[in-house]
C-alpha cells in the first residue's frame, strides 16, 4: 500500500477509537461513570443519571470545524478592516472600527479596559478558530500539528471569553443612544462580526470536545 | 455511590478537566494532555466563595462611580449604569431599557446569589432537587457574559464621541469597576465544582433520613 494512506484513510473515517481496552467517560456534571459506546452520526450521549449530553458525534466534523473557523478568520479580518458604526453628525463624518474603540480606551486613561476589549472580541476569537483549523486540517490527513494538544487545551480555556455576540450587542445599544444626537448607521463591520458569531457558533459546535482529543490520540499513535 | 449509579471518583478514577480521558487519579497528570488530574477541583468552594465576596464588593462602587464623564462646554456630566437605563427608559425606548437592566444590574445579583446557593448546597447547608440545581448551575454558566455589553458600549461612546473641543467622553472609575465584576462572576462560575451537589446528595442519601443530631464523622 501507499505510504501514509492507511493513516489519511483512518483520518476520513467517522470518530476512530483509540487503541486500548474498555474505555470509560465520566459526567462532567454529576461524575456518574458511563462505558463508552461509539454513537452513529448526529447523535449525542446522554447521562443516565442527570441527562447532561457527555459526548456527541458530529456528521463531516474535522471537514465543519475546519470550514466554520475559515469563515470566522476570514470575515473576522473584513471586520476589522472596514467600520462597524459609521456617524454623522455637525458636518463630522466618523467611522470606528474595533481596534479604534480599543485604543481610544486605552487613550482616554483606561487601558485595562482597552485591553479587556482587545482580549475578548479580538484575540479569543482569533485563538479559537485559529486553533480550530491548526488542529483539524492536519487531522483529516490523519496527522497531529506539533503541539496541537497545547493548542487544543487552549482553545477549550479560551471558549467562554469570547465575548463577539455581546460586542454587537454592545454595537446596538451604543446606535441607539447615537441616534439621538447624531446620525448613525451601522458598517460592513458589523455585518462581518455578525457573521463571525455565526460562523464561530458552527465551529465550536462542529466538533465534540472527545472526538477532537480520541482523533489527536489516534493521529499520535 | 448511589443505587446502581457508580462515580468515577468511587473508583479512583478522575476525568481530566482539559480533554475529557477518564484515568487512575493516581496517575497525577493526563496521560492524553498532560493536564493534573482531580477527582474533584481542590478549594472549589473557598475559590468560589472568595471570588464571589470580591464581585459582591465591587457591585456597589460600579454603580456608584460614574461609568462615563462628558463635558460638554466646561459642563462636567457623571453618568451611572443606572442613570443611563433611566434615560433610555424615560424616552420611551423601554426594550433597550430592559437590556440594560438585566444585563447590567439582575444578571450579576443573579449570579452572585445563585452561586451562593449553589455552595450552600454543595455544603450540605440546603437540600434543593438535583433538576433545580442543574437549572440554576446551567444558567449562571450562560448568563455570566453578557453583563460584559456596558464596557462595550463604554468603549464605543468614548472613542466615537470625540467631537472637537466642544464635547468629550472620558470612561469613569465605575466602568474599571463593572468589568471586575462580570470577570470575577465568571471566574466564580467556573472555579465551582458541580460534582460536589451530587457528592453531597449520596451522601443525604446513605444517611439515615430519620436522625436530626450531627451525624459523626
Ligand atoms: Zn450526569
Ligand atoms: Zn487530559
Amino acid at each position: 500500500m501507499i505510504k501514509g494512506f492507511s493513516r489519511t484513510w483512518r483520518a476520513m473515517l467517522p470518530w476512530p477509537r483509540p487503541r486500548g481496552g474498555t474505555r470509560y467517560s465520566a459526567c462532567h456534571f454529576c461524575d456518574t461513570l458511563h462505558e463508552f459506546a461509539p454513537l452513529e452520526e448526529d447523535m449525542a450521549a446522554r447521562c443516565t443519571r442527570c441527562g447532561a449530553v457527555i459526548y456527541q458525534n458530529r456528521p463531516a466534523s474535522l471537514a465543519r470545524a475546519t470550514a466554520f473557523s475559515l469563515a470566522a478568520l476570514l470575515l473576522m479580518a473584513l471586520g476589522h478592516v472596514f467600520p462597524f458604526l459609521t456617524m454623522d453628525a455637525a458636518a463630522m463624518r466618523r467611522e470606528l472600527t474595533l481596534a479604534g474603540a480599543a485604543t481610544a480606551l486605552i487613550d482616554e486613561n483606561a487601558p485595562i479596559l482597552g485591553l479587556s476589549v482587545i482580549l475578548f472580541t479580538m484575540v479569543t476569537p482569533v485563538v479559537l478558530a485559529g486553533g480550530m483549523i491548526y488542529v483539524c486540517l492536519p487531522l483529516m490527513f490523519g496527522r497531529a500539528a506539533p503541539g496541537a494538544e497545547f493548542t487544543a487545551k487552549w482553545m477549550s480555556r479560551s471558549e467562554p471569553w469570547n465575548m463577539v455576540e455581546v460586542f454587537l450587542l454592545g454595537v446596538i445599544v451604543s446606535l441607539l443612544k447615537l441616534a439621538k444626537v447624531a446620525e448613525v448607521g451601522f458598517g460592513i463591520g458589523f455585518w462581518s462580526f455578525a457573521g463571525v458569531m455565526l460562523c464561530m457558533a458552527g465551529a465550536v459546535a462542529g466538533i465534540d470536545r472527545d472526538e477532537l482529543w480520541d482523533r489527536l490520540e489516534v493521529a499520535r499513535s | 455511590m448511589s443505587g446502581h449509579f457508580v462515580k468515577a471518583a468511587d473508583r479512583g478514577l478522575a476525568a481530566c478537566h482539559s480533554c475529557g480521558k477518564v484515568s487512575p487519579v493516581k496517575l497525577e497528570d493526563c496521560p492524553r494532555c498532560g493536564s493534573r488530574l482531580h477527582l474533584r477541583k481542590p478549594a472549589s468552594i473557598e475559590g468560589t466563595v472568595a471570588l464571589m465576596l470580591a464581585a459582591a464588593a465591587l457591585y456597589i462602587p460600579s454603580h456608584i462611580l460614574p461609568v462615563l464623564r462628558t463635558t460638554e462646554l466646561g459642563v462636567v456630566i457623571d453618568n451611572t449604569i443606572v442613570g443611563g437605563m433611566l434615560t433610555f427608559w424615560q424616552s420611551g425606548a423601554y426594550p433597550i431599557a430592559l437590556v440594560i437592566f438585566a444585563a447590567s444590574i439582575l444578571i450579576p445579583l443573579l449570579k452572585i446569589a445563585a452561586l451562593s446557593w449553589l455552595c450552600l448546597a454543595a455544603t450540605g447547608k440546603m437540600h434543593p432537587s438535583p433538576e433545580k440545581l442543574g437549572r440554576v448551575y446551567w444558567i449562571t454558566e450562560l448568563l455570566g457574559r453578557w453583563s460584559m455589553i456596558d464596557i462595550f458600549v463604554v468603549g464605543i461612546l468614548v472613542s466615537v464621541l470625540q467631537l472637537g473641543n466642544y464635547v468629550t467622553v472620558k470612561p469613569g472609575p465605575g466602568a474599571l469597576a463593572f468589568a471586575g465584576v462580570v470577570v470575577l462572576t465568571m471566574l466564580a462560575a467556573m472555579r465551582f465544582e458541580p460534582r460536589l451537589l451530587w457528592d453531597r446528595l449520596d451522601e443525604d442519601a446513605e444517611a439515615p433520613a430519620t436522625t436530626h443530631e450531627s451525624s459523626p464523622s
